[in-house]
């Protein structure tokens, strides 16, 4: 079984029926469907943060820098009237991030703990600089996304991006598949020296694993799916800007990665929804809701010892 | 043995005039020795004579300052510290070093994984794999953790953790166990257990020991060498060690709670 924990299987087994039958309820609302795209291309990012916060120990502060660059790749390579194809642009997106994540990760993983964190930012922070102060690529406005990449596979035009409800199931199946991508990669070998690196590093180098290449490529994965979730936000609004750059994304998603329940992967989903749930209903109550808000998520955190995820995980099984 | 002659075997492991210094600090200086295959070879001394130093230079977590180690003919002073690993140097720890939230079976795992390959394969089971987690058996058995296979490995005895950390050295097939103290903080029957153990390994592996309990390394090594301020005291059988007038004045002849 490939997701053995009960409350994961549990978790799966409810999200995602509910989450496919949603628009059908919120056929004639637009809104909510758009906001519930978001909230899937957010967890989708978080889930990449997550594991590599809590599943490699590696602490990011700059994870953000990965989420805007898949936009703003996009708007780099892809010709500005013209539609592209979605598929060979999710995969040049995917690999270029993934080769940018190479060279940073290999400067970055030298270090570790709190000089990792500084560094990560820094790099985050020189993005976010570069391109709110460049003109080429729009300033602190950003760029624009005239034509939206046409999605036909084979000559066969499955969905349109344009409609925000096909756009709704591609988000929802992206955010199946990075759930399942993890978990298929947390349960194999590989996943096996991740665990062990993250338990006890000096240990696995003294069995012979050269840690550092383990690190590089879990660097790298959860940096292109990141970069991928950045280009279906881009998509999604048709702009891109620095503030998806910006450290404060970063933060947040680790605030939500945290809150969902650090290292269990579908706790990002958790996370993202309760937060984003807060948000959007505070928001309504008071022009002050960052404060209770801020609050509430203490609160939560000191009486969740492991995040909402752990939270549910202890309910059950008292049962 | 009262033979004179002591049958030479095949040299595994060498140091040539290692030195480590820790800014003017001496923690070790010109060691040469050789250890061969198949014996036991204890190094005692007194606190900090850098005894853990040197098992550190020699798997590769310290860098020595100047000095050659040669394995198996070639010398391996430069390489990186996990390649020591994959030439066949494995080491126990003073301070228990395991993976403790892992079963014991899955810690083991870890090891023989290295060799077996596939940690670069992102999308099978871990689980797949059932000669791996044969070999994984194997070594627990060796040291009689059969029955704690799938035990956490933060929940079995302290004992047992350090009969764990040597089951991992194991699965990870070296020709060289370096052991750092396998005895520390151990009870009288279960320090009985280990030097049990050690006795059979010893048949085949070389062993480097370094331990404090001196009824143990008497019994057990087929080498001994006494280091005194990281320097090279004397190296012999133990029957010579033990009579040699230098030693009983530097160490043995301390006090008798010593021995």
């Amino acid at each position: 079984m490939l997701f053995n924990n009960r409350t994961e299987r549990y978790f799966v087994w409810v999200f995602f029926p509910l989450a496919l039958l949603m628009p059908l309820f919120l056929e004639q609302n637009t809104f909510y469907v758009s906001k519930l795209t978001t909230v899937m291309i957010f967890a989708i990012f978080v889930m990449s943060l997550d594991y590599l916060v809590g599943r490699c120990g590696l602490i990011t502060l700059g994870h953000a820098m990965f989420y805007g660059l898949g936009g703003y790749i996009f708007v780099m390579i892809a010709p500005e009237y013209e539609a592209v194809n979605f598929w060979v642009y999710t995969f040049y997106i995917c690999v270029i991030a993934a080769a940018v994540a190479l060279v940073i990760g290999f400067l970055v993983l030298r270090t570790s703990g709190i000089y990792m964190i500084m560094i990560t930012l820094a790099f985050a922070q020189m993005t976010y600089y570069f391109f709110s102060d460049s003109l080429d690529f729009g300033g602190n406005d950003g760029v624009f996304i005239y034509v939206k990449p046409d999605t036909s596979l084979f000559g066969l035009s499955l969905f349109d991006l344009e409609n925000p409800t096909h756009f709704y199931y591609l988000c929802l199946l992206s955010l199946f598949n990075t759930l399942f991508f993890f978990r298929l990669v947390t349960r194999s070998r590989f996943g096996r020296v991740i665990d062990s690196i993250h338990e006890n590093p000096g240990r696995t180098t003294a069995l012979g694993y050269n840690i550092f290449v383990f690190r590089l490529m879990a660097y790298t994965m959860a940096s292109a799916l990141g970069a991928y979730a950045g280009y279906l936000f881009t998509l999604q609004y048709g702009f891109v800007n620095p503030s998806m750059l910006a450290w404060t994304t970063s933060g947040s998603a680790l605030v939500m990665s945290i809150l969902g329940g650090i290292g269990s992967i579908y706790g990002a989903i958790l996370g993202v929804l309760v937060y984003e749930g807060l948000h959007f209903s505070l928001e309504h109550l008071t022009e002050h809701w960052l404060l209770f808000m801020g609050a509430l998520i203490i609160l939560m955190v000191i009486l969740f010892k492991n995040g909402i995820a752990g939270y549910l995980e202890k309910l059950l099984e008292r049962r | 043995m009262n033979n004179n002659v002591i049958l030479e075997s095949q040299v595994i492991l060498e140091t040539e005039g290692l030195c480590k210094y820790w800014g003017g600090l001496k923690a070790l200086d010109d060691i040469s020795l050789k250890f061969h295959d198949r014996e036991l070879h204890g190094i005692v001394g007194p606190n900090g004579a850098g005894k853990s130093t040197l098992l550190n230079l020699l798997c590769g977590h310290y860098k020595p300052t100047s000095g050659r180690i040669v394995h198996e003919g070639a010398p391996i002073d430069a390489i990186k510290p996990y390649a020591f690993a994959r030439r066949g140097i494995g080491r126990s720890f003073q301070k228990t070093n395991i993976y403790p939230n892992a079963t014991c079976l899955e810690n083991c795992s870890v090891a023989v994984q290295r060799r077996m390959g596939g940690s670069f394969n992102f999308l099978r089971s871990r689980h797949r794999q059932e000669v791996l987690e044969e070999i994984a058996t194997e070594a627990l058995e060796k040291v009689g953790l059969l029955s704690r296979r799938n035990e956490v490995a933060a929940h079995i005895s302290y004992g047992e953790q350090r009969q764990l950390e040597i089951a991992m050295v194991l699965a990870t097939s070296p020709c060289v166990l370096l052991l750092d103290e396998p005895m520390a903080g151990m009870g009288h029957e279960e320090s009985q257990l280990i030097i049990e153990l050690l006795k059979q390994l010893k048949q085949e592996y070389c062993i480097v020991l370094v331990e404090h309990d001196m009824d143990a390394v008497f019994e057990l090594s087929d080498k001994l060498t006494v280091m005194v301020d990281g320097q090279h005291l004397t190296t012999g059988t133990v029957d010579r060690v033990r009579d040699d007038p230098r030693v009983k004045e530097a160490y043995l002849g301390q006090g008798d709670e010593v021995y």
